[in-house]
């Protein structure tokens, strides 16, 4: 059987990687250099629910991302505004460790290879095409493209490419392969009724700050000082896609997350007024490069989806990550990839696809979110359980818990433990 | 089958153009009075992001400037090859797949423009060589200029189905050809050569013992025959062609042809050929009245897959169109 992943950001990774577990062969396309895609310029992991949902993954045996991700973490168990217990990996050296390990499972990466079109028959997926062409066949598809960009999006709706680590110039745009296939994109909105949704937070080359905010961030993690009044604008928050972090404190704050690079926590801070702030006098942008201007502008592609990942309407494309929908984080990635690629294993073995139950928050989070997009309103949410609604959510319905144990027990009950470490083929 | 649609002047120095402008880019949904990015063919830049670094202006267009003639050789009375001194900047954009220009007789109107395709460029005399068939009015007003010739360019869209052409490396192409339009093959097999592909060409002799562009395309390091490929009583291929290519594609790989005829001459050709081997990527010249060149006055319009396209700009698949029965246009 072979499983073709396109895109490989934590969501395709983590299809890949729970397809070959599951004993397919498996070809994973990336547009770039490098797996991992917004990945690369995150970090925070296990910040509020998103510990819960973490532990609940690796229970359900999706650990072997974890691993690798807490063997590249620098900081462990620390608060932010609004947020509690984050670990926050190095950015600087995640990708090469997935790489190796992906590699190293005999995961048939395509690198610099961008998927274009469809061919389709009825509601099927015979092939894909690659821009040069190519041909690639499979049983069936995983799409986690993500919904960042491209470049036309980036304008129309934000304010310019600002060239971020997806890098649409050299690699070319991002591909709706749903809607080559005919099924139309679902969009996401703002609170002010416009499509997409800006990213919230930028990096900064640590080697720029002073030595006391290098030291304070090696040691802590975290740095915070205050937004001077002139630059306070609130209204910037509405623009944002990580409404966890759309804070009063995110506005009046200057939040700095030590992941490799500094990691500060708003949008386009323009150049000039950030090297006003102590510290910071020969700051510079290291993500995107020209975050002093603006940065990606995402969820313009969501494919319409069931609760088992697979896109409604097509036999064999299953979905992850942003492309299945208003999910905010790597952890969500992480979660909606690893069920589409264990479902669409099963699926070409025509065994029945699985959703995963409520009672777990990885389970409740993506019929939740299914439930949401239906609606105007819930189409400017974004769902995480790091924050914001969900994350409420979480806490109302007891999801919520920091207790391994307990989380180890629940899983079980389910007789769902260790379900993503078993071989199906 | 593989369809693609690809605009031949996306991100050079003529893109955007009057139809980015006029929102109907070839390429770039939002450039077709849509909201969303759906890029059907990427070339390293954003039409949308140019048209509006451009001030929502298309860039100028290509113009009629006057050049030297160098020398002009009648090879036979409706044949003659025509050796021109351009800038720099046109040989060097000049020097591509299916490269052509416009030329015309200096005062007289832009409607005697006639598309005729660079055969072979020398940087160092900054020349261009061009073989003209006459034809009508237009190419035996043309072939009575001696000095200077009024030539506009670059197009690049002479043939189609580029894109099996351009990564080519150490590979075996082989080219079709008949009559003038076997020209623009000679300037692919310089491009083809650069990359240290294997160039095979099998010319038409038509009414001549040999293809005029014969001696051209052994310049390049080309293996030429000179054979009757096509009987244009019975339209159909001869005997020994037929003997020669069911060899050919059943012995070595043969990965890309170039068709460099006329239109009955690559159908028959594409036809016969496709229906043996399915793995074949074709390329063919590409043969459609045009006029303006610039996707805009419409006579090189042509149907494909139930949509009309200006075939001076879009790149087809060479499949697509000569598969199809004629109905299907
Ligand atoms: C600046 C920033 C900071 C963030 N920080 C955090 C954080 O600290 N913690 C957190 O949990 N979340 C964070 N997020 C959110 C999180 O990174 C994303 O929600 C998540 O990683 C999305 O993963 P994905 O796999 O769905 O998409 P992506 O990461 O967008 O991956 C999509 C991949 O598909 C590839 N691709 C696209 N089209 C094609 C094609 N046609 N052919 C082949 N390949 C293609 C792309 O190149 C890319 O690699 C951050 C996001 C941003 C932008
Ligand atoms: C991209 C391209 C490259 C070409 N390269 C060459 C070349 O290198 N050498 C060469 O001799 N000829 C070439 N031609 C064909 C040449 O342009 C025509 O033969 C010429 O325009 C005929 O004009 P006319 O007034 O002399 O003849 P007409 O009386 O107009 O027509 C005579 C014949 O030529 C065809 N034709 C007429 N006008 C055009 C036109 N604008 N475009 C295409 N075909 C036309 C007609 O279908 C007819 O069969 C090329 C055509 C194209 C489209
Ligand atoms: S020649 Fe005018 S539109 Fe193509």
């Amino acid at each position: 059987m072979r499983v073709v992943v396109v895109g490989g950001g934590w969501a395709g990774c983590a299809a890949a990687l729970q397809a070959k577990k599951c004993g397919a062969d498996v070809i994973l396309i990336e547009r770039t250099d490098m797996l991992l895609g917004l990945g690369n310029v995150g970090g925070i992991m296990r910040n509020n629910g998103r510990y819960t949902a973490a532990e609940e993954l690796i229970a359900l045996g999706a650990d072997d991302l974890f691993n690798i991700i807490e063997k590249c973490t620098r900081h462990k168990n620390i608060d932010f505004p609004g947020h509690k217990h984050a670990d926050l990996y190095d950015v600087t050296i995640i990708e090469a460790n997935v790489r190796r390990y992906l590699l190293s499972l005999g995961v048939d990466i395509k690198f610099e290879t961008r998927a274009v079109d469809v061919d389709i028959e009825k509601n099927h997926i015979n092939a894909i095409y690659l821009q040069d062409g190519q041909r690639i066949e499979g049983d069936v598809y995983i799409e986690t493209t993500g919904s960042t960009g491209p470049m036309g999006n980036c304008i129309r709706y934000g304010k310019g490419c600002s060239m971020c680590i997806l890098r649409c110039p050299s690699y070319g745009p991002r591909v709706s392969l749903s809607q080559r296939a005919g099924v139309e994109d679902i969009l996401g909105m703002r609170d002010d009724g416009v499509f997409g949704a800006m990213s919230g937070s930028c990096k900064l080359d640590k080697n720029s700050l002073s030595e006391e905010i290098r030291k304070e961030l090696d040691e802590k993690g975290v740095y915070i000082t205050d937004v001077p009044e002139e630059d306070i604008h609130p209204e910037k928050l509405k623009m944002k896609v990580c409404q966890q972090y759309a804070l009063k404190d995110f506005a009046e704050k200057v939040i700095l997350l030590d992941t490799g690079h500094a990691k500060l926590m708003t949008s386009y801070y323009p150049l000039e007024n950030l090297r006003k702030l102590k510290g910071f006098e020969n700051v510079r942008f290291i993500d995107p490069y020209a975050g002093g201007r603006a940065n990606s502008i995402r969820y313009l592609s969501m494919a319409p989806r069931d609760n088992t990942m697979k896109v409604v309407g097509l036999d064999n494309l299953f979905v992850g990550g942003e492309k299945s929908g208003l999910f905010v984080g790597h952890t969500e990635a992480i979660a909606t990839g690893t069920l589409a690629g264990y479902n669409a294993v099963r699926s070409v073995m025509g065994l029945k696809c699985i959703e995963l139950p409520p009672t777990l928050a990885v389970g409740d989070i993506i019929k939740y979110e299914n439930e949401g997009k239906n609606n105007k309103n819930g189409l400017t949410k974004r769902y995480t359980f790091a924050g914001s609604e969900y994350f409420e959510r979480m806490k109302n319905l007891g999801l919520y818990t920091t207790d391994i144990e307990e989380i180890r027990r629940k899983v079980k009950k389910l007789l769902i433990d260790g379900i993503f470490k078993e071989k199906l083929i | 089958m593989y369809r693609f649609v690809e605009c031949i002047d996306a991100g050079s120095d003529f893109c955007p153009c009057h139809l980015a402008e006029k929102g109907e880019c070839i390429i770039c949904s939002q450039l077709q009075n849509k909201v969303f990015c759906d890029c059907l063919y990427w070339k390293g830049t954003c039409i949308y992001q140019e048209l509006l670094n451009n001030g929502n202006k298309a860039k100028k267009n290509r113009e009629y400037k006057k050049f030297d003639i160098v020398s002009i050789n009648k090879i036979r009375d409706d044949l003659h090859l025509y050796e021109v001194k351009l800038t720099n900047y046109l040989v060097r954009e000049l020097d591509n797949f299916g490269a052509f220009v416009f030329i015309k007789r200096p005062q007289h109107p832009d409607y005697f423009g006639t598309p005729i395709s660079i055969m072979d460029v020398d940087y160092e005399k900054s020349t261009v060589t061009m073989l003209i068939k006459i034809h009508g009015v237009k190419t035996k007003d043309i072939v009575e200029c001696s000095e200077n010739i009024m030539l506009k360019g670059p197009y690049w869209n002479g043939i189609q189905g580029q894109r099996f052409l351009r990564n080519l490396k150490d590979t075996n192409v082989l080219i079709l050809g008949r009559g003038v339009a076997a020209s623009p093959g000679v300037l692919a097999t310089r491009r083809l050569k650069i990359n240290g592909n294997n160039i095979k060409v099998m010319l038409d002799k038509g009414r001549s013992q040999e293809n005029a562009c014969t001696l051209y395309y052994k310049k390049y390091g080309a293996d030429v025959e000179n054979i009757n490929i096509i009987n244009y009583k019975t339209k159909n291929l001869t005997d020994d062609f037929v003997d020669k290519i069911d060899d050919l594609i059943n012995k070595e790989e043969v990965p890309v042809i170039l068709t460099a005829g006329d239109d009955d001459f690559n159908r028959l050709i594409i036809n016969y050929i496709y229906k043996r081997n399915n793995k074949i990527y074709f390329a063919s010249v590409n043969n459609h009245i045009m006029c303006c060149g610039e996707g805009v006055c419409g006579s090189c319009q042509i149907k494909l897959s139930g949509k009309y396209i200006r075939s001076c700009k879009q790149q087809y698949n060479p499949i697509e169109y000569y598969l199809m029965e004629d109905g299907n246009r």
